[in-house]
């Protein structure tokens, strides 16, 4: 027999009361889950947006920064706790909402919480601000004078649902920067966020009566011009078209970040490629490919395989999809839509085709289904791949030449994994970052970003503020106003 | 044609002659199905090169495949990367291609050596899914004919069915400078001061520009009793169910031809047999009208899951795959990128599978082409 379940997908300040609901409804193993969501108008979103501004102006804004911070940290030292009820509940929820495997969500998320810690968000603040006092009030400017950070009153997220996770992060920036939170969750993954905004009540009522996140379906205007009116900035995360649709509708007074479609890739040389080695960088990378499907921009989607190893690039990628296989096994990648599963069965004719026609390409692939797919080339080349575990490997003569054919892809590189000899880093870094990479980062670790991070190549909160200095004369002088000067 | 060839098609015709009118329920011609899906699939291996390979690779031989579901389908890919023939192409009598607009050297091509068995394919199935109540009728098409574009299937087509099946009133409006519109319409207006039943045929998108001339200028057709409409192709975009249904609301204000009067014909360049919506059948015999589609008997229909290419259950959409014994040079087995939904009697017809969207932040290859290197999808 199965239950019903309804679970509220929104987290809304309590002054807040709504008539018409939405439902969502997800199936799980023995239990139908209903996410329930305020079906809004227009007038809603500004109402809302209005009341989290003033319950940030009379309290939000007179924290300090350190005070936010321990506040942070307190939510995030119950989400690693394992038996936190709110954790079990995302455990076991995140995989019957996203598909992923159950094991692989909740070793994902106590990775990525821990990097929430109350060291992490110093060593984050420390990162773009010389002092983050600043954000508190006006500090003393080596050059002179003082300067003082505002953030933005109140700050509109529009969140993606590929991975879940990220929304905690915006939220928690948001938080650092002392804004009111409108954050609109997308329906492939509404729940984190809302979790972790009861925490944060949990440990400070008023903190999180300064957040309201709730899904809508992307692109309606209304909605989303409302949310923008009433915003002093907005942050977009997802496709190119949902970030190109919003950019048109902001005005340019704005601040306007936007983390849109990314794709990643892994250089591999011969030095982790010797017969001690061999097996646990492909073990690495095989995890990097795997975990959450390779949705994370952060993940790959093309390899180059040097030669000269004691494996050959073509072993490698025999060797990699065993390993895909097995991972597989152990975490079974999510169910696909018939336009996703299809992307994949393509590209695999595409390339067996040109295989039986002798060209330098093979396939190796899971027989009786599209768990994953290795399409390995024999000249060197780039990429992208139709995700959900499949993947480029190209052979390589001379990695320092070849990586030569991100070049057209500028504009959608982000990190690259990479597993060369020390005397290598150099040039090799310096190339990639000609040729648009952001992020280098270690195989087996491309999905971590750390904290602090120059996110696609960018700042995160100093993009957000503005400053405001005092000039050095003007305190000098104002000196000459005090009453009781000599 | 060789020996082997000409014994394969002699086959083949004399199921097609067998089985070429009505509706065959699919357990009747079972067994004669697969024995001749095995025999022609025996031929393909043995004959088609390429085709031996593609089976190789899935280690799927003429030894090991014992019932025609086990054949491997060729996907439509296949038919733009390789040349699928079992007869020598430099010899043959006709080739289909795809429009195939991105890139022209990336056409679908299906070999012809001689096109006696697509002809009798064609014949019966039209009969029975388009004049089940007629013997012949005044055609009118507003597509080109075979003289204009040898290449198309489509064309080969609606030639043949007005040699077969038109009245001498039958007439092509559409000629090197497009569609006649004025030609048409005074053609039209004859038919409707005759009270004589028309058919028109052509594709979907041919009737939109048509449609929209008449409204421009104001004219509406009172058609005989018995007129009717044929449309292939469908709509490319999401909306295309609804842009079906307004397409079937303009046919009966503009030409006084209901719902019951149209049929939707599905074929394919990749094919040797066409697949009808069942509505002029049931329409003229009983009272409940049966729209789901289906083909001849010598035609197999099945949709498969998406992820596993297994078939689905009833009721279940997955990708569709054709077995047309007709397509007897190239494969017998197609794996289309069509979406479908089996149903009790054939399968509803969902339309292309677009290309996958990315949830987030990553992007999936065929939309980095589409919109970052200005290039189309290959």
């Amino acid at each position: 027999m199965t239950i019903a379940e309804e679970i509220s997908i929104y987290k809304v300040p309590k002054t807040m009361a709504f008539t018409q609901f939405s439902e969502a409804i997800i199936e799980g193993e023995r239990t139908v889950y209903h996410l329930k969501y305020p079906s809004l108008t227009s007038d809603d979103i500004q109402q809302m947006m209005n009341v989290v501004e003033a319950n940030r102006e009379s309290y939000l804004a007179s924290l300090t920064t350190q005070e936010i911070v321990e506040k942070i940290d307190q939510a995030i030292q119950k989400w690693l706790d394992p038996d936190y009820p709110l954790r079990r509940r995302a455990e076991q929820l995140l995989p019957v909402i996203t598909g992923y495997d159950k094991d692989m969500v909740r070793l994902e998320l106590k990775k990525y919480m821990r990097t929430f810690r109350k060291k992490e968000l110093l060593r984050f603040l420390d990162e773009e601000f010389d002092q983050p006092a600043m954000l508190d009030e006006f500090r003393p400017r080596k050059s002179g004078g003082m300067s003082r950070a505002f953030g933005p009153n109140t700050l509109f997220h529009v969140f993606s649902g590929n991975v879940p996770g990220v929304q905690i992060w915006s939220l928690i920036m948001g938080l650092l920067l002392k804004s009111a939170t409108l954050g609109k969750t997308s329906l492939s993954e509404p729940l984190l966020p809302v979790l972790f905004a009861q925490s944060l009540e949990e440990v400070d009522e008023k903190l999180a009566e300064t957040l309201a996140i709730l899904p809508w379906k992307g692109g309606t205007a209304e909605l989303e011009n409302a949310a923008i009116a009433n915003a002093d900035a907005v942050i977009v995360y997802g496709s190119n078209k949902t970030v190109e649709t919003m950019r048109q509708r902001v005005p340019l007074d704005k601040p306007f970040l936007t983390y849109g479609h990314k794709i990643s890739f892994a250089v591999i040389g011969k030095e982790a490629l010797t017969p001690d080695l061999y097996y646990e960088t492909i073990y690495k990378l095989a995890e990097d490919i795997s975990i959450y499907d390779q949705q994370s921009c952060l993940a790959p989607q093309s390899v180059f395989v040097e030669q000269g190893g004691a494996i050959s690039p073509k072993q490698f990628a025999q060797i990699l999809a065993s390993e895909l296989g097995r991972y597989h096994k152990k975490r079974p990648r999510a169910r696909l839509t018939d336009e996703e599963a299809m992307a994949i069965q393509k590209l695999r004719d595409r390339y067996q085709f040109e295989a039986l026609q002798g060209d330098q390409v093979e396939v190796y692939a899971s027989q009786t289904n599209t768990a994953w797919t290795v399409v390995y080339h024999e000249e060197a080349g780039f990429e992208g791949s139709p995700l959900n575990r499949s993947i480029h490997i190209f052979s390589s003569e001379n990695l320092e030449r070849d990586v030569l054919s991100i070049k057209p892809y500028q504009s959608l590189l982000q990190s690259c994994g990479l597993a060369v000899a020390p005397d290598r880093l150099f040039t090799l870094a310096d190339r990639l970052g000609h040729y648009g990479v952001n992020r280098i980062c270690s195989v087996g670790e491309m999905n971590s970003a750390k904290p602090g991070w120059h996110h696609d190549g960018g700042f995160n909160l100093l993009d957000l503020v503005r400053i405001v200095d005092i000039e050095r004369d003007v305190e000098q002088k104002m000196e000459a106003f005090d009453p009781d000067v000599e | 044609m060789r020996e082997a060839a000409q014994q394969i098609t002699q086959d083949i015709l004399h199921f097609i002659d067998h089985y070429h009118l009505g509706v065959h329920h699919p357990k009747t011609v079972e067994t004669e199905f697969n024995t001749l899906a095995l025999e022609l699939f025996r031929y393909q291996f043995q004959n088609n090169l390429p085709y031996k390979k593609f089976c190789q690779v899935r280690r799927r031989t003429p030894l090991t495949v014992k019932h025609w579901l086990d054949i491997p389908p060729m996907p439509i890919q296949g038919f733009k990367q390789l040349s699928l023939s079992c007869e020598p192409i430099e010899e043959v009598r006709a080739v289909f291609m795809t429009s195939g607009t991105t890139n022209p050297e990336l056409k679908g091509k299906n070999y012809h050596p001689d096109l006696s068995v697509w002809d009798a394919s064609m014949e019966g199935p039209f009969k029975t899914f388009v004049l089940p109540d007629r013997e012949e009728m005044t055609i009118f098409v507003l597509s080109p004919a075979e003289d204009l574009n040898k290449n198309s299937s489509l064309s080969r087509y609606l030639t043949h069915a007005v040699t077969t099946f038109g009245s001498d009133h039958s007439r092509f409006f559409f000629n090197e400078n497009g569609l006649d519109m004025e030609g048409l319409i005074d053609a039209l207006k004859d038919c409707a001061e005759r009270n004589e039943p028309v058919l028109l045929m052509g594709a979907t998108f041919s009737y939109v520009h048509f449609l929209d001339y008449l409204e421009e200028h104001q004219i509406t057709f009172q058609l005989a009793k018995g007129s009717r409409i044929f449309d292939t192709g469908g709509f490319k975009g999401q909306s295309r169910e609804v842009e079906m249904e307004q397409l079937y609301a303009r046919f009966y204000n503009y030409f006084n031809v209901g719902r019951n009067g149209c049929v939707n014909m599905y074929g394919m360049t990749e094919m040797s047999s066409q697949i009808y919506d069942q509505t002029l059948l049931t329409a003229s015999e009983t009272d409940s009208v049966i729209r789901d589609k289906t083909g001849p008997a010598w035609v197999k229909t099945v949709i498969l899951d998406t992820n596993t290419l297994d078939p689905v259950k009833i009721g279940e959409t997955g990708v569709i795959a054709h077995y047309d014994l007709a397509n007897w040079n190239s494969c017998l087995g197609i794996l289309t990128e069509d979406l479908g939904c089996k149903t009790e009697h054939g399968f509803v017809l969902l339309g292309r599978i677009k290309g996958s969207e990315a949830r987030g932040c990553s992007i999936a290859v065929d939309q980095l082409l589409q919109s970052n290197l200005g290039g189309g999808q290959r």
